[in-house]
């Protein structure tokens, strides 16, 4: 009885969370404002304006080249740091997830303070030392937004690939070697078709992540007088509204993710190695020699770009009376700090507002995660496989676009959620719903039912079960399952920026407000306080899991 | 309407506000409250405890003073406000009242426009502040309702860097090619300040008039302000930017500088209206009328914004009767601004 009720809830929790928005999304891009008749206008005036087309091949070819540049960059990587002795892997691995859990509108603000043609500090030392007309980089252009956002993609790849060759038996490998193929025949006719699914994976995720971005777009490519789909859907809710007409232009953008993942299955459904294994020979690394050292240099370059000079360029900024002035000793100070965590109210409740919503999301997720996982992996109800679809749906859904369907489906009786805080926590918790859910099904996988049968022989329930047998055995997996949606809770934009209201504004939703008339200092010090928190929060996730977070997540 | 409605304040007939108490309203005829009504509104606000603010009327660090002094005169009312561009304020306004959603006490855009349809809707509350007469009269009513009243006088000027370049004496000389790469705006479609700028450009030279500009490769911002990062970051020398920040900046010794140009400078009219449903209806009333207090004039005087009262003195001696300005007429805000951003975006991309 008792099952039932909590599978109920569950199953009430995504209907709201998933079915309702999207269903209403869909609903409204019919809708034509004042007219009772549903029909196709939209689509019509959306997909035929050159204006409204435009938009829509910047943004195919940011997402190719950001996705295209990840791969090239991670792939490589990967195989750096997995299978050769390059000096100092735990530290580089330490940098990639620093990479990985920076929001990349934080690393767009950067490197406008870095890149900006003629203020731009690299620049500046550019003309300083070759009395240059002008510095070499523009931040402020569609390369200049892909360079940013594929830098914080390359942490997709990377972990896809690395998980790939560290899970890979080394004996096909061993066997290639006896049989006299060298090195590099190895790695192209072994190593690399075993690592292709991962490769594949890590550019599908870039491609997506880039195509939703909306806060590296805003940041960048206004000045730069380009517009992306994202950017495009924020006009739409500018006055005159035309909430209507941003469904309508949403749903091509759910349909080409949804079309790529399931190409993904496609593809890597057909190259699925069964690799018989055993409990494995150890795999030697392959020494590079006196390339050790260049090697290791390469390795640092993405880390460099990617943690070392925007947050050096953040932290001087967050430190500066004002950053026009550059790092002089009058000008430093801790102004914005006090000004962040004590003077201004704002701020200081944005930040207990992130923290909050964060939590409740991914303790929502969690738990939806681990009843639906655990009914459907143990095959406790009919339709597991429809089950599991609408929880990983919200992962085709970009976040700009989940946004206009949890505003459509609840700025209205008998559901006003908006204006709440909780619309922003079931926004939160329904955008990272399919990690939580991806992870504790793979956990659940792996676990042994043994007990759990043993525990109903002596008649537990089926409920006493979970939660006293198999609960505790989860426990490390719930717990970065946990981390995984709180994370990225913490640094959600794209959806929370149409969400909030003045009451519920959280530290992201802040930090964009400062990031227009020129408060650097402002969004540099938001900037650094929640990358601190992040990072913080990270290490003692690595305490408590004994490993890193990003090796946790499945590919 | 919890402390307003039990005091003696006289209630309005008719209309869709009709049972509602406001205090300064006689007769339907708008009125400021006495001085012991504004006592009231005090002693209301302060069990209310904060004030609901959105604003686009300058800079963020300018919105701090301005709650600062509000909260020195009247302990015990905090403000809580955002500061964001006219148009984003306004998207964010409307979507929650769509969603009947009632969470602003005060709104401060710079798009006279926005108070229109905002009146359309029944959405503001008719108040009318003490010393209304302290300001000069060809701006004291905009409204001649009582639903909104001036809250900030601002100018759209040529902004430069004085150590790179002579500015552009008129507007229309943007479109020379001495400043290529140099010029950098605000969108429309985000300040309401640059949103006046443009209509007034449009009217007075033709749409043609930006079209010369574009090969000149402006560098395009959302907020007006950005206009001065530009030019004190050395990113680009020219602009069409602010008085007040410009002034500010310059004062504190960065590069910049302004010019009043002999084709005019664009005055805008930045109102101030309490909503009809703040969920603070004192504090948000207490708060306009502190926009007509010394107090008020002197935080505006000291960012180098035109103090709004006679008696308080502009900081650079700056005067509205030497100036050659223009202004645009609220009629044609309402057509002219979706009409302009939308040219803007065939012409700059964005």
């Amino acid at each position: 009885m008792a099952s039932k009720l909590i599978f109920v809830l569950a199953l009430a929790a995504l209907a709201i969370m998933v079915v309702l928005p999207l269903g209403w999304l869909f609903y409204t891009s019919l809708q034509i404002p004042d007219a009772a008749q549903l029909s196709f206008a939209n689509y019509v005036e959306a997909f035929t304006k050159s204006i409204y087309l435009g938009p829509i091949g910047n943004s195919l070819i940011v997402a190719t080249c950001v996705a295209t540049i990840a791969v090239a960059v991670g792939t490589p990587l990967a195989w750096l740091l997995a299978r050769t002795d390059v000096p100092g892997r735990g530290a580089l691995r330490a940098l990639i997830v620093a990479a990985f859990v920076t929001p990349s509108f934080l690393g767009a603000q950067a490197w406008m303070l870095l890149a900006a043609p003629n203020s731009g500090w690299l620049n500046k030392i550019w003309v300083a030392l070759t009395h240059a007309e002008h510095g070499p980089l523009n931040i402020y252009s569609l390369a200049g937004a892909i360079f940013v956002m594929a830098l914080y993609n390359i942490p997709y790849t990377f972990t896809f690939v690395y998980g790939a060759l560290e899970l890979m038996p080394a004996e096909m490998e061993n066997a290639a070697s006896i049989l006299g193929a060298r090195s590099l025949r190895r790695t192209l006719s072994i190593t690399l078709p075993l690592a292709l699914p991962a490769i594949i994976a890590g550019f599908i995720m870039s491609f997506l992540e880039a195509l939703a971005e909306f806060g590296t777009p805003a940041f960048l490519l206004i000045p730069a007088r380009q517009q992306v789909v994202t950017t495009q859907l924020y006009l739409f809710f500018q006055f005159p509204q035309r909430i209507e007409l941003a469904a309508a232009y949403a749903m091509p953008l759910i349909l080409v993710t949804a079309l790529l993942l399931f190409l993904q299955r496609r593809l890597i459904g057909r190259r699925r190695f069964t690799m018989i294994g055993t409990k494995g020979e150890r795999r030697r690394l392959t020494p590079l020699g006196r390339w050790r050292w260049a090697a290791l240099g390469a390795a640092l370059i993405p880390s460099l770009v990617a943690v070392f000079l925007p947050y050096t360029a953040l932290l001087l900024t967050s430190l500066s009376r004002a950053w026009g002035l550059g790092p002089v000793p009058g000008n430093l100070t801790f102004y914005w700090y006090r000004w962040a965590l004590v003077d201004n109210a704002t701020t200081q409740s944005a930040i207990v507002h992130s923290f909050t919503y964060g939590f409740a999301a991914a303790t929502i997720a969690l738990a939806i995660a681990v009843t639906i996982a655990f009914a459907v992996t143990r095959k406790l109800v009919p339709a597991g496989e429809l089950l599991t679809f609408i929880c990983m749906a919200p992962f085709v859904v970009p976040g700009i676009i989940l946004a206009i369907g949890f505003y459509s489906a609840y700025s209205h009786k008998p559901l006003l959620l908006y204006g709440t805080a909780w619309i922003l926590i079931i926004a939160f918790a329904t955008r990272f719903l399919p990690i939580a859910y991806s992870n504790m099904t793979s956990a659940l996988q792996t676990l042994s039912v043994d007990l759990e049968n043993a525990a109903r022989t002596l008649g537990a329930g089926r409920v006493r079960s979970l939660f006293t047998v198999t609960v505790p055995l989860l426990r490390s997996a719930m717990l970065s399952g946990w981390l995984l949606v709180f994370i990225p809770a913490l640094r959600e934009l794209s959806c929370a920026i149409f969400l909030f209201t003045p009451r519920t504004a959280v530290m992201t939703t802040v930090i964009f407000d400062f990031s227009d008339a020129g408060n650097f200092e402002a969004v540099a010090t938001m900037g650094i306080l929640i990358m601190a928190i992040t990072l913080a929060i990270v290490g003692v996730s690595y305490r408590l899991l004994g490993r890193s977070l990003v090796e946790a997540q499945p590919a | 309407m919890p402390q307003a409605s039990r005091g003696r304040f006289l209630t309005i007939a008719g209309g869709a506000v009709a049972g509602l108490a406001i205090p300064g309203i006689v007769d339907g005829a708008p009125q400021a409250p006495s001085e012991s009504e504004v006592a009231k509104l005090y002693a209301g606000a302060k069990k209310e405890g904060l004030v609901s603010w959105s604003v686009a009327h300058y800079p963020q660090e300018t919105a701090e003073k301005v709650r600062d002094a509000f909260k020195a005169k009247y302990p015990g009312v905090d403000v809580e406000f955002v500061r964001q561009t006219a148009q984003v304020i306004y998207q964010r306004l409307s979507q929650d009242l769509k969603a009947n959603v009632h969470q602003l006490d005060v709104f401060c855009s710079t798009d006279e426009a926005h108070y229109v349809e905002l009146k359309k809707l029944n959405a503001l509350a008719q108040f009318v502040p003490v010393d209304r007469n302290m300001i000069p009269t060809q701006f004291r009513i905009l409204d001649p309702d009582g639903y909104y009243q001036l809250g900030t006088l601002a100018l759209v000027l040529v902004n430069y860097n004085p150590s790179k370049l002579q500015p552009a004496k008129r507007w229309q000389q943007l479109s020379d090619p001495r400043f290529k790469g140099q010029i950098t705006f605000g969108h429309p479609a985000f300040s309401g300040y640059v949103g006046n700028w443009v209509v007034a450009m449009n009217d007075k030279y033709g749409w043609d008039y930006f079209r010369s500009i574009a090969p000149n490769q402006p560098k395009i911002n959302r907020s007006i302000y950005d206009t001065v990062t530009d030019i004190i970051g050395g990113e680009r020398t020219i602009g069409a930017g602010p008085d007040s920040l410009s002034l500010e900046k310059k004062a504190a010794g960065n590069r910049i500088d302004v010019y009043y140009p002999d084709d005019d400078t664009i005055l805008v009219t930045a109102p101030i209206a309490v909503m009809r449903e703040a969920p603070h209806p004192n504090a948000a009333r207490l708060f306009e009328n502190f926009f007509y207090s010394r107090e008020y004039s002197q935080v505006l005087a000291k960012t180098y914004n035109f103090p709004l009262r006679a008696d308080v003195p502009s900081a650079n001696g700056a005067s509205l009767d030497k100036i050659r300005w223009t202004r645009v007429k609220v009629d044609r805000l309402l057509t002219g601004i979706p009409e302009v951003v939308a040219k803007w975006r065939e012409t700059f991309g964005v």
